[in-house]
């Protein structure tokens, strides 16, 4: 099997330097291009494995090239994004971006969010069952086992879990959940969430004062963590 | 003149024709003296025509026989015309004599009214309280007779008196109750020392607030000159830490515990960096009021939760202890906002604590505030230091790794986002700073 390929896009030639040895390092094929027209080119030519895309481009917004992808692909997109910048990037995220690292990041964090992401892509939530920490999520037979002793969740309760299993180690966000969870109309039903997730954790969490599998992400959204 | 012939036809029997005149002089007099100079004329010449007519023979009839009476006639008409005269340039002098003193009398009564008004208008205070004033002046030093009104259009059914103000500035009317002593043209002559008043007031606001528009800029920028300052020293530190290591790291000959030291320096360092890049960037949007905080409902149990497990990542698993009741309410806020708002106290908290005596986060609600404290055990801030942490480069310059921004950020962004930050401290026991934020209606249960 051939290595899997990265398209890097970014205009800051010592940043695409460095995320260059990074991924190469770490086993991936990389690609680059420097601006929006670039990356559409070089995507539509020979589609990559995954796409690390800076969300400020010289010629437009890294949010357009979302757009545009997931016009006809659903390949993986892990944004580049600074701090503070979070309209931005729920911007992206809703225009389909799977994940974001926010700069300056470090390299384990790229690399595990690379992961996961790519991960996606191949599966796709097509397992039956998904283990994390002392956590058992069956998610076929809608069940989740604690240290192996069965927990009782609420359907939406199960099926809010069950999206961020299935999307296990990625930024899911309040939109995304809510669309899946409720349906369409309740994009924006924001605090649905807030009383769910406080319940959850109280029933999965060890401290759900201090979680460790079910991370919120202020402003953005919750995901559920990979390794505990 | 009927009383006078009546008088004339009693001493008719007794007394010459000449002698009888004089009564008729008389009767000239008063008419003068009440009337004036016309009045008095025409008497006079009613009078010698009624003494002819009814005296002087033949009777009844107005001719005369006689050609001493005609001379008596003509002295009487003479003298009662000069008489007439006398007497009314006489009364027209008391006249002006009395219009003087009753002029003198309204301007004293005036000049009183305006030196109220224009001290109202110096008065301490804002335009709007200098122009009450003025209006509550003017009502309060004439008992209510007059009356200042700053409205645009005239005041509606309104008996008595109405004049416009002469401001430039702003339309305004005086008004003078019914029957109240006030004529037009008293109220004239006050509406342009009044109109001036008010002009001086706006003057006087324009004035000061260029005034402090430039005090304002003039102290803006002596801040940014020390921002550029302390930023400066504190960009080029870490700058120097980098560029030393990866020096030492093209070295042939290091070991690869000193090539790990060094490399962790660059990492330490450059994180410095950033996040100093990062407060940097809050502090300039929040001085330029571009916050624009993200409104959704926030858990802040949940924020704080996840704030603390950010500085915990990054300074160490320092004990953090939290006591939020669990039926803490929603806020509308935004959630990132306020997140950086609690790792920059945690973080503050951590590092004044002694190790391993645990952070506090605590709350509740009261006053239509939801309320969250950070406490720590540590050293506490004097009192007279207390006012000035939340000042940037202030609070974090204490020889410890934060950017002396954190708590300026903190108070920029709770603001934003329609809060309150205030500190207690206790020299010795520690310190606690409170974020409060509105307690809004909160939404109709989840489904």
């Amino acid at each position: 099997m051939s290595a899997q390929r990265v398209l890097v896009v970014d205009d800051e030639p010592q940043i695409v330097r460095g995320l260059k040895v990074i991924l190469r390092d770490a086993g991936y094929d990389v690609e680059t291009a420097q601006n929006k027209e670039a990356a559409l080119a070089a995507l539509s030519v020979r589609p990559p494995d995954a796409v690390v895309l800076d969300l400020v481009l010289p010629d437009g917004s890294g949010v357009e090239v979302c757009q545009e992808v997931r016009s006809w692909s659903q390949l993986p997109i892990l944004v580049l994004s600074a701090v503070g910048d979070e309209r931005e990037k729920v911007r992206a995220l809703d225009a389909g971006a799977d994940d974001y690292v926010t700069k300056p990041f470090g390299t384990e964090e790229l690399l595990a969010r690379l992961r996961s992401v790519l991960r996606r892509g191949e599966q796709d939530g097509a397992e039956p069952k998904v283990s994390v920490g002392d956590l058992e999520i069956d998610l076929a037979g809608r069940s989740v086992r604690r240290d192996g002793a069965e927990v009782h969740l609420t359907p939406i309760e199960f099926d809010l879990l069950r999206v961020l299993a299935t999307h296990r180690g990625k930024l899911v966000t309040h939109r995304q959940l809510l669309h899946e969870v409720w349906g369409p109309g309740y994009e924006t039903e924001t605090h649905y969430l807030r009383v769910h997730f406080a319940h959850i954790r109280s029933k999965l969490e060890p401290e759900p004062s201090q979680p460790r599998y079910l991370i919120t992400e202020p402003g953005i959204g919750y995901r559920l963590r990979e390794q505990s | 003149m009927a009383a006078a012939t009546g008088l004339v036809a009693l001493l008719d029997k007794v007394a010459p024709i000449a002698g009888l005149g004089v009564v008729y002089m008389l009767a000239v007099l008063l008419i003068a003296i009440r009337r004036g100079e016309l009045a008095a004329l025409a008497t006079a010449g009613f009078s010698v025509l009624a003494l002819n007519y009814f005296f002087i023979e033949p009777r009844h009839r107005l001719t005369i026989s006689d050609s001493e009476n005609v001379v008596a006639l003509a002295v009487l008409l003479i003298a009662a015309i000069v008489v007439g005269r006398l007497a009314a340039t006489a009364r027209a002098r008391a006249r002006e004599a009395e219009e003087r003193a009753r002029l003198t009398a309204a301007r004293e009564r005036e000049a009183a009214i305006l030196a109220e008004a224009a001290s109202a208008v110096l008065a301490a205070g804002d335009l709007e309280t200098q122009l009450d004033n003025l209006a509550a002046s003017v009502t309060a030093s004439t008992s209510e007779a007059l009356r200042v009104e700053l409205t645009a259009a005239p005041p509606e059914d309104r008996d008595g008196e109405l004049v416009p103000l002469a401001s430039r500035q702003r339309p305004g009317w005086i008004w003078a109750a019914p029957r109240s002593g006030w004529a037009r043209d008293d109220l004239e002559r006050m509406a342009e020392p009044l109109g001036r008043l008010i002009d001086i007031a706006h003057e006087h606001e324009r004035i000061s607030s260029r005034f402090a528009e430039s005090e304002a800029t003039r102290r803006a920028d002596a801040a940014k000159t020390a921002l550029l300052h302390a930023i400066s020293h504190d960009l080029r530190s870490p700058l120097t830490a980098i560029t030393t290591a990866a020096g030492g790291l093209r070295g042939g000959t290091i070991s690869e515990a000193d090539r790990r030291e060094l490399l962790s320096v660059i990492d330490d360092e450059s994180d410095r960096l950033a996040r100093l890049v990062d407060d940097l960037l809050d502090v300039s949007r929040i001085q330029a009021g571009a916050v624009n905080p993200r409104t959704d409902w926030c858990d802040l149990s949940d924020l704080t939760a996840s704030a603390a497990a950010g500085v915990r990542a990054r300074l160490g698993d320092h004990p953090v202890e939290f006591d939020l009741p669990a039926d803490l309410p929603l806020v509308q806020a935004d959630a990132a906002q306020l997140e950086r708002v609690f790792s920059n106290l945690l973080e503050n908290a951590i590092r004044f604590s002694p190790e391993d005596e645990p952070v506090r986060i605590s709350g509740g609600t009261g006053g239509g505030k939801v309320i969250v404290r950070v406490t720590d055990q540590g050293r506490g801030i004097a009192a007279p230091r207390q006012a000035e942490v939340f000042e940037p480069f202030v609070g974090g310059r204490d020889g410890h790794a934060g950017s002396g921004l954190g708590l300026a950020i903190c108070r920029g962004l709770v603001e934003a986002n329609g809060g309150t930050i205030r500190l207690q401290s206790t020299p010795g026991l520690g310190t606690s700073f409170a974020v409060a934020l509105p307690l809004s209606p909160q939404p109709a249960p989840a489904r």
